[in-house]
């Protein structure tokens, strides 16, 4: 357990050092609001319908731009191997590094859902839903993002084939996170939209379960 | 023993022949069922599409399930073959999915009035289908046989997932496309036995077909493994 946590903590440590590519994604993705508001003209009610869905799509790249980061490191110096090498099971590898995939999303989203909220009037006096919406979908993003990550980390052409694999997988928790969104901007009560929420909640379980489970395989050899 | 193996999946064997002739009598007699069954009370003739469009959604479904079994196998025992039929049955799953979007599609235009509607059902399938796309995707972009088949296995494993959220889909969310005809989780029988039993035999003669195409599909994989070894 502590592993876990002293995994995420160094790669969060050494991503916070290294500042390019947490930066270059919250700059990257800045660019791309102002692109989009601009896209959706500056009628306030268009782009306040158009918000949830531009939070969460954007949130989507962010992942798999950040995505590579995780095992990119460990690649680049070879530590890899040294990670597999520590005694016990090697599930701890995929939780450490869903927990620092993880943190990087959420942090990224807060920036994006104030980004969105100043620049495409996306209402916050729910802020705590908005919060928890977060947290459930970036958790969905980041397990299955860690995993593929981690299956391509030694391929050569992965920066074009983890977006392919990831999209698909991730469509659900877009679909759920932007309905449950889209009406928390609408003002209509959460008890209407918890279906919205318990597919999240659902599809997190589901997907780390297995992803913890199957990731030891795709490590070795 | 490298001799006798690669004599044993070289040659197209009588089961798979047997099997495949079984089911494409099956299709056609399935066929004339289908188009001999009365006319649906309140869609007509429309209806009869279902008898292609039932047993080939089946089927891509099925073929999910035949993938994460035969993707599990490989990991576990790591025998290539395990590997090669989970890749056949994706490959032939792929064409049984895009048939049933095609036939839905066109049953969907005369009786919704829209070839697409962004409904759970169609939504989920579709996304299956992107999935598995990317599965073959990433078989054709990795060289190294034994990356390939675990790396093909974990995106097998993880899309299945979407399977049973997708079947369940129409029940969680009551919308547009019909409640299934044969109900799983209860046992109920939603249709006419007029329409029902040439609904099973093409059932069965697809479930041949498929079965059929799979082995044909992985002998060829085994005989281009083989040819690779030499």
């Amino acid at each position: 357990m502590q592993r876990i946590f002293w995994l995420a903590w160094r790669d969060l440590v050494l991503e916070f050092r290294g500042r390019t590519g947490i930066l270059s994604a919250v700059f990257f993705l800045a660019v791309m609001l102002f692109i989009l508001a601009m896209a959706f003209g500056p009628n306030p009610q268009n782009l306040q319908k158009a918000a949830p869905g531009v939070l969460w799509v954007a949130l989507a790249f962010a992942g798999s731009l950040l995505a590579g980061r995780a095992f990119g490191l460990e690649v680049e110096d070879g530590t890899l191997d040294d990670l597999l090498l520590t005694p016990g099971s090697r599930e701890w590898i995929y939780f450490g590094k869903l927990l620092f995939q993880f943190s990087l999303l959420v942090l990224v989203g807060l920036a994006l859902l104030v980004l969105t909220a100043g620049l495409f009037y996306l209402p916050l006096q729910n802020w705590g839903w908005y919060l928890v919406v977060l947290l459930l979908g970036s958790l969905g993003y980041a397990a299955i993002s860690t995993f593929y990550a981690g299956m391509l980390a030694r391929l050569r052409g992965r920066e074009v084939l983890l977006p392919l694999l990831l999209f698909p997988l991730v469509i659900p928790v877009v679909l759920a996170a932007v309905r449950f969104t889209q009406g928390l901007a609408e003002g209509i009560p959460v008890a209407e939209l918890a279906d919205w929420l318990r597919l999240l909640l659902v599809f997190d379980i589901i997907y780390v379960t297995v992803c913890a489970m199957v990731f030891p395989y795709m490590l070795e050899g | 023993m490298q001799l006798a193996s690669s004599n044993q999946t070289s040659r197209l064997d009588n089961l798979t022949l047997g099997i495949l002739g079984l089911g494409v009598v099956g299709a056609a007699v399935g066929f004339f069922m289908a188009m001999t069954a009365p006319p649906d009370q309140s869609q007509g003739f429309v209806a009869r599409i279902f008898h292609l469009h039932v047993p080939v959604a089946w089927m891509a479904y099925l073929a999910s399930f035949a993938a994460l079994g035969y993707s599990v196998a490989y990991l576990v025992r790591r025998k290539s073959h395990h590997d090669r039929v989970a890749a056949a049955t994706v490959e032939v799953g792929l064409i049984f999915m895009a048939l049933a979007l095609l036939t839905g599609m066109l049953w969907a235009r005369p009786t919704w009035g829209v070839y697409w509607d962004w409904e759970p059902r169609l939504t989920t399938t579709a996304i299956l289908f992107a999935i598995y796309v990317g599965y073959v995707v990433v078989r054709g972009a990795i060289e190294d046989p034994e990356l390939r088949a675990k790396a093909a296995a974990g995106v097998a494993i993880l899309g299945s997932i979407n399977v049973p959220i997708s079947y369940m889909s129409v029940k969680w969310w009551r919308s547009l496309h019909q409640t299934q005809s044969i109900d799983l989780t209860t046992g109920k029988i939603n249709v006419d036995a007029a329409i029902l039993i040439p609904m099973l035999v093409n059932l069965a003669a697809f479930t041949l077909l498929f079965i059929g195409l799979v082995r044909l599909r992985s002998l060829i994989a085994a005989r281009e493994a083989a040819k690779e070894e030499v």
